[in-house]
């Protein structure tokens, strides 16, 4: 059914596609390009570096020889393994917290259903900004926890978002299934374990991609809560790469960005159908 | 062992009414504890002064509305309600369009192709704000930056792109132009897909060209996935502080300061706890009205 110029407009809106993703993934290009540049070329404005090199990852993990003497340490091991335990205890915690909370929205009737929902619901709309200041006395005044994994991971819990998305799932499986299991002995637990973590399986793995996103791209809080250099997460210690060393220390920011980006995409891209459905299904409650 | 048994079977009727509260604890505990509290106070705290560090007391004092007063008088919130006001409204308006340009034609081409260019475009939405904003810090940087040895070769005077009070907050408009167009696009091309087949072939017979198609049959049908590009993008430009504070810091001359930037100022700055929860209070007092006046302009049932 395709006409001869159908055929030829598409032809044309591709090529057109083509030549601007060049351009628009040309940010990527620069970043990669600069990592692999030497000190004597960071400032070319080449973009495909004349002898590449991998000096700028070398010092990140073994330090930046800078003069005779004085030699700069990163401690990119430590960020890279913050934001790993900050992003997988996140995720198991609050995954597991959702699920059972959506549990009980999905599939029990109790007294207070409806309010709890609503508020939990309006909960979601809440700037980050209405609770900034007092989150961060309370955390660091009151329970002391700068510096501490805990103050990135536990105020995670309050996730609405992902309690909304997978009791909007969780509907849709039959609750014969537990009826059937309930006159086997089985309890509450035991039906959550067996049952309907099982079949809640994609909306578990579209939620966790999406936490996981949040939290290993966060900025703000751990940029208030974390101060000591070791307690670091790969955003504010790329972040502070520049702003602590007062010296320009371009080539190793974008090693360290490279480094802190790729492993990203590449999860993102394999997990794509998870992440599409994700991605739609926040665009249709609208 | 029969009143064993029986126990049980009582504790488990009792588990089974308790579980569903036992399993949302948690949230609402936290709620409680990271919300509802942290609101109250803020909103407590914007009528006050507040001295964190004082050893006896609260250092609390209350002073009314001394803040709001303060601050509707105060040059520069007023300065970062202009500068949050044009960001929202220039990247909200040309963002959306283009993203829509880039969903339909992204929805064009083959699909094998469209998947790997949505993956490309659709990178910066996955990509950390600290990564996206040195990289661009670093092609406009003014001495070693990319675009002006571009500009060099091709004979052209350099620029100080982040430096210059003229073109500073433009630079930041296009960098987050370009990184939210992937995330819209892909949400309003999922829209697209599910604009019933039959809608376009009616247009046909009644004879419309693609530009009408567009217009009288696209464009209405995709206003629900509009409006939740738009509202969810409004909250969060409203709200930008991350690539404000790492691409120019709020400068030159408090030129690209928005009002988080100058509430986390007063806040961690200046120490101002009270004065900055007013402006926290303000801003999402903002953030709800703007989400309203949305629905209300994009919002209702779509007719078919």
């Amino acid at each position: 059914m395709v006409t001869r110029r159908g055929r030829l407009s598409i032809y044309a809106i591709s090529v057109f596609l083509c030549i601007l993703a060049v351009f628009y993934a040309f940010p990527y290009l620069w970043m990669i390009s600069t990592s692999f540049k030497t000190d004597d070329e960071l400032y070319s404005g080449s973009v495909i570096p004349q002898n590449p090199s991998v000096i700028q990852y070398y010092r990140l993990f073994f330090g930046h020889q800078v003069g005779e003497e004085y030699n700069l340490q990163y401690r990119y091991p430590d960020y890279y393994k913050n934001s790993i335990i900050v992003t997988v205890s996140s995720l198991v915690l609050v995954l597991t917290l959702d699920a059972l909370a959506a549990f009980a929205f999905a599939k029990y009737n109790f007294f207070g259903k409806q309010v709890l929902f609503w508020i939990m619901m309006i909960t979601m709309m809440l700037p980050v900004y209405a609770t900034l200041i007092p989150s961060f006395y309370l955390f660091s005044r009151i329970l002391g926890w700068v510096n501490s994994y805990k103050a990135l991971i536990i105020p995670g819990v309050v996730d609405a978002y992902g309690i909304f998305l997978l009791t909007q799932y969780m509907k849709t499986i039959p609750s014969e299934l537990m009826d059937a299991a309930r006159i086997d002995g089985a309890g509450p637990l035991r039906i959550f374990w067996n049952i309907i973590v099982p079949l809640s399986r994609p909306a578990l793995g579209t939620l966790a991609i999406f936490k996981f996103l949040l939290v290993w791209n966060d900025y703000l809080w751990p940029l208030v809560m974390i101060r000591e250099e070791t307690m670091y997460t790969l955003t504010i210690g790329i972040a502070q790469m520049q702003m602590r060393q007062g010296m320009v220390v371009w080539g190793v920011q974008m090693a360290a960005s490279v480094l802190a980006t790729v492993p990203v995409i590449l999860l993102v891209l394999a997990m794509q159908k998870q992440f599409l459905r994700g991605l739609t299904a926040g665009a249709f409650k609208a | 062992m029969l009143l064993n048994v029986e126990a049980r079977e009582r504790w488990g009727r009792v588990w089974e009414k308790l579980a569903p509260y036992v399993f949302i604890s948690p949230f609402f505990l936290g709620f409680a504890a990271f919300q509802l509290f942290p609101i109250s106070f803020s909103v407590y705290l914007g009528f006050a002064e507040w001295n964190p560090y004082v050893r006896q007391g609260t250092g609390l004092s209350f002073v009314g509305l001394q803040h709001f007063v303060q601050l509707f008088a105060d040059a520069r919130f007023l300065n970062s309600l202009k500068v949050t006001g044009i960001i929202t409204v220039v990247c909200t308006l040309v963002g959306t369009a283009l993203a829509v340009g880039l969903a339909v034609l992204l929805d064009k081409v083959p699909e094998k192709l469209s998947m790997i260019l949505r993956a490309l475009f659709f990178m910066p939405s996955v990509t950390s704000v600290v990564v996206i904003t040195y990289i661009w810090k670093q092609i406009l940087s003014e001495k070693y930056g990319y675009l002006n040895a571009l500009l060099e070769n091709l004979g052209l005077e350099r620029h100080n792109w982040l430096g210059s009070p003229s073109t500073a907050l433009w630079a930041l408009i296009v960098m987050l132009i370009w990184s939210g167009l992937g995330w819209d696009a892909l949400i309003i091309m999922s829209g697209l897909r599910s604009i019933p087949e039959e809608l376009y072939d009616a247009a046909k017979i009644d004879g419309a060209g693609s530009w009408e198609e567009f217009w009288y049959v696209t464009l209405p049908l995709l206003r629900p996935v509009l409006l939740f590009v738009v509202t969810t993008g409004i909250i969060y430009l409203l709200g930008l502080f991350a690539p404000v504070q790492l691409l120019t810091g709020g400068g030159p001359l408090h030129r690209t300061e928005t009002v988080a930037l100058y509430l986390y100022h007063q806040a961690f700055d200046y120490q101002e706890f009270g004065y900055a929860s007013a402006i926290a209070v303000t801003l999402t007092l903002i953030m709800f009205v703007a989400s309203f006046l949305n629905y209300r302009f994009f919002g209702g049932e779509v007719e078919y």
